[in-house]
């Protein structure tokens, strides 16, 4: 069985970023990048799969440039079997994503795409949904616990409770923060990898992005609040504001 | 034959050779990059979130975290992977060890089990040895420990009275060894003792073994969290196989062991002042006065600027030793011999490198701490355990006293030449005071400092050239510091006047900033 995980090279979602003083993007001199968390939980699901079931391969790709090769290193430290580098520096949109890895799926034919289910970058929340549909495969979003055996069962927290979806194979499995804790990258590990696989290739994708960045600035600094002495004073004031009839 | 092996740089060789290029932490490879930010996210989720626990000594907590540590690899990187450890360079376990190092407690914990309680056996243990206890030790299953320190043999450590006597097949080991780190939860301990009373020696001694107890902690002012006792050996019996190395060549143990151990600690001591330099920063950004961020006001950013300075200098010397030290290890080790000589060639920038980084820290902290004002001193603030914590640094792995007379002492019996390159005005005055041979006290200590400043100038200055522009101000800030303080030690050693150079250009301001962006270190 084949697990591809898509592994997207993001600014390390702890740091403090800020814009450019063009506003065209985000200054990422001196940033650290880290690999997508929600992709990294996926990839930490998939490397346990394997460890449950030795026939199991895990394949991790990234779209990028060649920075993304750090990202699939960790990637195979973390216990990915080999790496594909889709190297590009075009910009790249959701459906353009989607559209890459097809293209990667037709060729590899996984039973399972195991993907974050947004990007802490761009947080849109569609790449994973897109390919499914351009695969015409089942999908199950935000899984919160995933299992494998002669088809998928898939448990996501909705607003109402836990659902748990049956998806024959293939299938495409986007997953939450609450599905697994990934596990600290050991020394080994990263030595083990410098001898898995890591291949390059061009791009397949020839259309451009349909959306387009106009600019990035930061939010504007809060101002300061009030101190209010009481309940009653509290409700005055949000009375006095429109806030509460 | 290993001997006929020559470094390009040996030993000392700084003073009159400038080297084309030196090795820095921005040389390491993208895998031991990966390795050192492992340590770190280590570091930062199980140890620094639990400090209260440590420093309450909690049942388990450390030996657990080692053996998490050891799971992960991280206990025996520079030991040989016929050990279980990984054969990695002495370089990359520095630097791993730093950040591993954010606490001083859990610092000295794993410095210690993953460092010296190795090295010996690395060292100059048999193949028995090493296959049996190695193992032990960088999975992280067992903890070791290394006791050199007596009540009353201190730096003057050949006058240990620990005796050892072989008697029916057995050594039977009778002395109180002092501040033992590690002595609570360590499994085994690299004991110096004289044989008869007159031949130190070093033996391997097993927690179990019958005879060995370990006293009640000591009160320390700070490093609470690390464990320090006693451990009191009444005819304590071990085999007669756990001799370490040979009946009277325990000082090249003990020192060599040192030697190496000086280089880690010099590591050891950049983690917290890492960690202090990072809350002092949001401090600073986040603490407004007179309507503005506190980060803002000249003398707060002058005392980010100096810290980095400071930090950036003994970053430099640490990891430019610690690829000379691998060097030499490439080149010499394999036989005892090979191994001693390997681990003596760099001794000189060993002791030096202990000097500055462990001041450099101590510097660093005291800073950190007058940024934060009162809340630097509440303890629900991070810095004061580490204000605490730090003081020791200077103390142990040899007194910075000691290692200022051993520094100008060993560098004219080495026989290195003193014709200084004169590549710098520190370089120059160093020269010049060297030539002066004498046993007094302030003397050495001054021509110390300048050896070390003369080591420290040139790294720092040879980086920033190799690094381009990032390190420009922190060059400039330290150079203008050491070459005053070359001065005063100049004048201290020879008596005679000496003009300072002009201050090289510096920009505190953006130093400062480079800081607040990094929030730590530059």
């Amino acid at each position: 069985m084949l697990i591809l995980v898509p592994v997207k090279r993001v600014i390390d979602p702890y740091a403090k970023v800020r814009p450019l003083a063009d506003g065209s993007g985000i200054d990422t001199t001196g940033v650290k990048f880290e690999i997508n968390p929600f992709d990294e939980i996926a990839l930490e699901e998939a490397v346990r799969q394997k460890e449950k079931n030795p026939s199991v391969e895990v394949v991790a790709v990234s779209i990028g440039a060649s920075e993304c090769e750090e990202q699939l290193r960790k990637a195979l430290a973390i216990g990915a079997d080999r790496a594909i580098l889709i190297e590009t520096t075009n910009t790249y949109d959701s459906p353009m994503v989607a559209e890459e890895l097809r293209h990667l799926i037709e060729e590899l034919q996984p039973s399972v795409v195991l993907m974050g289910k947004q990007a802490t970058d761009d947080d849109n929340n569609q790449a994973g949904q897109m390919l499914a549909a351009k695969l015409d495969w089942p999908q199950a979003t935000f899984a919160s616990k995933v299992d494998l055996g002669s088809s998928a069962k898939v448990t996501r927290e909705t607003d109402s409770g836990e659902e748990t979806l049956e998806l024959p194979f293939p299938c495409l499995i986007t997953t939450d923060l609450r599905l697994n804790e990934p596990r600290y990258i050991a020394l080994p590990g990263i030595i083990k990898a410098r001898s898995k696989p890591l291949d390059r290739r061009p791009p397949k994708v020839t259309s451009t992005p349909k959306t387009r960045r106009v600019r990035v600035e930061s939010p504007p600094p809060r101002a300061a609040g009030i101190k209010v002495g009481s309940v009653d004073e509290l409700v005055a004031a949000l009375k006095d504001r429109g806030v509460l009839a | 034959m290993p001997s006929e092996a020559t470094l390009l740089y040996p030993g000392g060789a700084f003073l009159s050779q400038t080297p084309d290029r030196i090795f820095t932490v921005e040389d390491f490879s993208s895998d031991e990059k990966m390795m050192i930010s492992a340590a770190e996210q280590f570091s930062r989720n199980e140890v620094m979130t639990v400090l209260d626990r440590l420093d309450a000594q909690e049942e388990g907590l450390s030996p657990a975290l080692i053996r998490k540590a050891g799971e992960l690899g991280l206990c025996g990187v520079d030991t040989a992977e016929e050990y279980g450890g990984l054969g990695l360079g002495k370089n990359l376990a520095a630097r791993i060890l730093e950040y591993m190092s954010l606490n001083g407690s859990f610092s000295v914990t794993y410095g210690i089990t993953s460092g010296i309680s190795q090295l010996g056996l690395t060292l100059f243990g048999t193949q028995e040895q090493k296959s049996h206890y190695l193992p032990l030790l960088t999975s992280g299953e067992w903890i070791g420990a290394y006791a050199l320190s007596e009540p009353n043999s201190g730096s003057d450590a050949l006058s240990a009275t620990t005796r050892a006597e072989l008697r029916n097949g057995k050594w039977v080991l009778n002395g109180t060894k002092m501040w033992i780190s590690n002595a609570k939860w360590a499994d085994l301990f690299v004991v110096l003792a004289k044989v008869d009373g007159e031949a130190f020696s070093a033996f391997l001694v097993e927690r179990d073994h019958p005879g060995v107890t370990i006293a009640r902690e000591e009160h320390k002012l700070g490093l609470k969290g690390s464990s320090t006792a006693r451990l009191v050996l009444e005819d304590a019996e071990i085999p007669e196989s756990n001799l370490l190395h040979e009946v009277g060549k325990g000082h090249q143990v003990a020192f060599n062991a040192l030697n190496i151990g000086r280089f880690k600690l010099s590591s050891m001591s950049l983690g917290p002042a890492r960690d202090a330099m990072g809350h002092a920063s949001a401090y600073a950004n986040d603490r407004r006065q007179f309507g503005q961020p506190i980060a803002n006001f000249g003398l707060v950013q002058k005392k980010f600027a100096e810290m980095a300075a400071r930090f950036y200098a003994a970053e430099s010397v640490i990891y430019r030793t610690g690829a000379l030290i691998d060097e030499a290890f490439g080149l010499f080790a394999g036989s005892v011999e090979g191994n001693r000589r390997a681990a003596e060639e760099f001794a000189l920038e060993c002791s030096g490198g202990k000097v500055l980084s462990t001041e450099a820290e101590a510097f660093i902290i005291v800073e950190c701490l007058q940024v934060c004002g009162g809340s630097g001193s509440a303890e629900e603030f991070p810095i004061a355990r580490h204000y605490r914590d730090a003081r020791v640094s200077r103390i142990y792995e040899g007194t910075n006293e000691i290692n200022r007379i051993f520094l100008a002492d060993r560098f004219r019996k080495r026989g290195v030449s003193l014709a200084a390159s004169g590549d710098s005005f520190i370089s120059e005055v160093t020269g010049r005071a060297m030539r002066i041979d004498t046993k007094d006290q302030v003397t050495v200590g001054a021509q110390s400092d300048l050896l070390l400043l003369a080591y420290a100038e040139q790294s720092a200055r040879l980086r920033s050239k190799q690094v381009a522009d990032k390190y420009q101000n922190a060059y400039a800030i330290f150079v203008n510091w050491a070459n005053a303080e070359a001065a005063r030690a100049f004048q201290t050693a020879t008596g005679e006047a000496v003009a300072l150079p002009a201050p090289e250009q510096s920009d505190i301001e953006a130093l400062a900033e480079q800081v607040y962006r990094s929030g730590g270190p530059v």
